[in-house]
């Protein structure tokens, strides 16, 4: 089982391998370098990272207390934390009407496959085309983010949680339907209670999510710190960008030591002990190295 | 339909692609309890899975002359309750069900998942997740439900599995309650005492052939059959 398994994969990576030779068109020579390359580019144009985006900005004056506040780092990350959180909050309501609506356990096929079809025109568009699309209907600003982020949220959140709820066990909607439960408080009362780990998790990724790619539709004018991103790209001031990308990796890290957190309130874990923010760092760091 | 029927079987046929069972017509009273026995794999749990509408009948049909809504209360072998919700949730979950619009609405599905709790013996655990539960206590979670939702009809699959004497008396006490209302009750069940303690009527299936018969007429058949 074990040969198989390595010659499975194997054969994976070979047929991996050649593809992207044919992609390359064997030319490899492009690599030579690139190493070397990215050392210089790292060492000359982004280190050390410019910590001036966490000082006040010269204009508009500050008028709060602590520089800090009307930084670019500050305000960039506040406003694409919001634009994900609302995004995140209106996406997942969406989504979550719609999975239910879409899962073939919860509903019939007339039903679930038109949903479904819907969910997949959603999805296939990148948030990045969505940002695109609504800064053209509705101009610059975070209004077209926020509207971006929540239709591909609908699109993406959709499929795992109907994927979620279709994997569920049955007995207890059995159970509530030859009680007489109606098809809203079987969703309410049976199906997002018992799906409440994932369902948690997938909200908690989909948030991290947004604010990963908030810098992304924000170079496309759709407000965050994607907007100072890109600006700073177009003055080659990659020192700065490269501080930002450190506050946002580092907010980042603080989303996923707090999905940690609020999940194990509902799963099999948290049932031995109740986590400490002590015990969730430590925990997080063992999880690194292991 | 009868007068005073909660359930008629009409040449019910039970099974999934194979008939389990020859032909099945009877009709269930309120306030009879009846014990489905036989062996493991005989088609209990289909019959029970068909008159709870889960399954579609081979042949035949079955008349449920309960409310559409909340008449019928079922407990799946598995018990089907909601893992990651608190015992006082799933209970709740049949309090919701039989109780009229009012403005003492809510009071009264609280009032009925606490007296369903505390007849179970279970209100030191009403507020932890099920998941957090042994087997035992999950079916008296299961039983509280059923209680809280007063039915017409009640369906259970094995569920005094797991019990020990004391508390397979604390659930069949609880169910008597339900069954003094006039609720009648249909439950698959492998210990044949307590099927003798408990039922008035046994359905018994052995190779395909059905039985309904009163206690008294069981008794005799088991007797008989094991002298043969």
């Amino acid at each position: 089982m074990k040969y198989r398994l390595f010659g499975a994969l194997f054969i994976l990576f070979f047929l991996a391998w050649r593809t992207l030779d044919g992609l390359v068109e064997g030319d490899w020579g492009r690599l030579e370098g690139g190493l070397s390359n990215l050392g210089v580019f790292f060492s000359e144009s982004m280190w050390p990272p410019n910590w001036s985006v966490l000082e006040a900005r010269s204009y508009p004056v500050c008028e709060q207390d602590i520089e800090f506040f009307c930084s670019v780092g500050y305000l960039g990350m506040m406003e694409t934390l919001k634009i994900a959180f609302v995004s995140t909050v209106l996406g997942f309501v969406g989504a979550i009407t719609l999975s239910s609506l879409a899962a073939r356990n919860l509903m019939p096929l007339s039903i679930a496959l038109p949903v479904r079809i819907f969910l997949s025109a959603v999805r296939s568009l990148p948030s990045l085309i969505w940002a695109i699309l609504f800064v053209i209907v509705i101009g610059f600003g975070p209004l077209s983010g926020v509207l971006a982020m929540t239709f591909y949220t609908i699109g993406y959140l959709g499929k795992l949680q109907y994927e979620v709820f279709e994997g569920m066990a049955n007995d207890p909607l059995e159970a509530g339907r030859a009680m007489g439960l109606s098809r809203p408080s079987i969703l309410l009362n049976i199906v997002i209670p018992e799906n409440s780990n994932h369902l948690l998790s997938q909200l908690m990724f989909m948030f991290e999510y947004n604010v990963r790619h908030g810098t992304v539709i924000g170079i496309v004018g759709a407000g965050g710190i994607g907007y100072y991103i890109s600006t700073y790209l177009k003055f080659l001031q990659y020192d700065k960008v490269f501080a930002l990308l450190i506050i946002i990796f580092v907010v980042v890290v603080v989303i996923d030591l707090l999905s940690l957190m609020i999940r194990s309130f509902v799963n099999e874990e948290g049932d031995v002990r109740k986590p400490t923010w002590l015990n969730t760092i430590i925990a997080a760091k063992k999880r690194r190295t292991e | 339909m009868s007068e005073g029927v909660v359930l008629s079987l009409n040449d019910l046929v039970i099974g999934y692609d194979e008939p389990l069972s020859e032909p099945i017509s009877l009709e269930v009273k309120p306030g009879e309890i009846i014990a489905i026995l036989g062996p493991s794999g005989i088609g209990k749990t289909t019959l029970i899975r068909t008159i709870a509408g889960l399954v579609r009948p081979l042949q035949g049909d079955f008349d449920l002359h309960v409310k559409r809504r909340g008449g019928l209360g079922y407990i799946p072998q598995r018990l089907g309750l909601v893992r990651h919700a608190t015992v006082a949730h799933n209970v709740s979950l049949g309090a919701r069900m039989n109780v009229p619009w009012s403005r003492t609405m809510f009071q009264e599905r609280n009032e009925r998942t606490q007296e369903a709790i505390r007849t179970l013996g279970i209100e030191e655990k009403a507020g932890e997740p099920v998941r957090r539960l042994s087997g035992g206590q999950q079916r008296r979670v299961a039983t509280a439900r059923t209680l809280a939702q007063r039915p017409e009809l009640m369906l259970a699959d094995e569920f005094l599995g797991e019990l020990d004497q004391h508390n397979v008396d604390l659930v069949l006490g609880a169910v008597h309650e339900l069954v003094e209302k006039g609720t009648a009750v249909i439950m698959v069940e492998h210990h044949e005492d307590n099927a003798k303690d408990f039922a008035t009527r046994i359905w018994e299936i052995k190779n395909k052939r059905f039985s309904d018969m009163s206690i008294e007429e069981w008794e005799l058949h088991s007797s008989a059959g094991e002298e043969e």
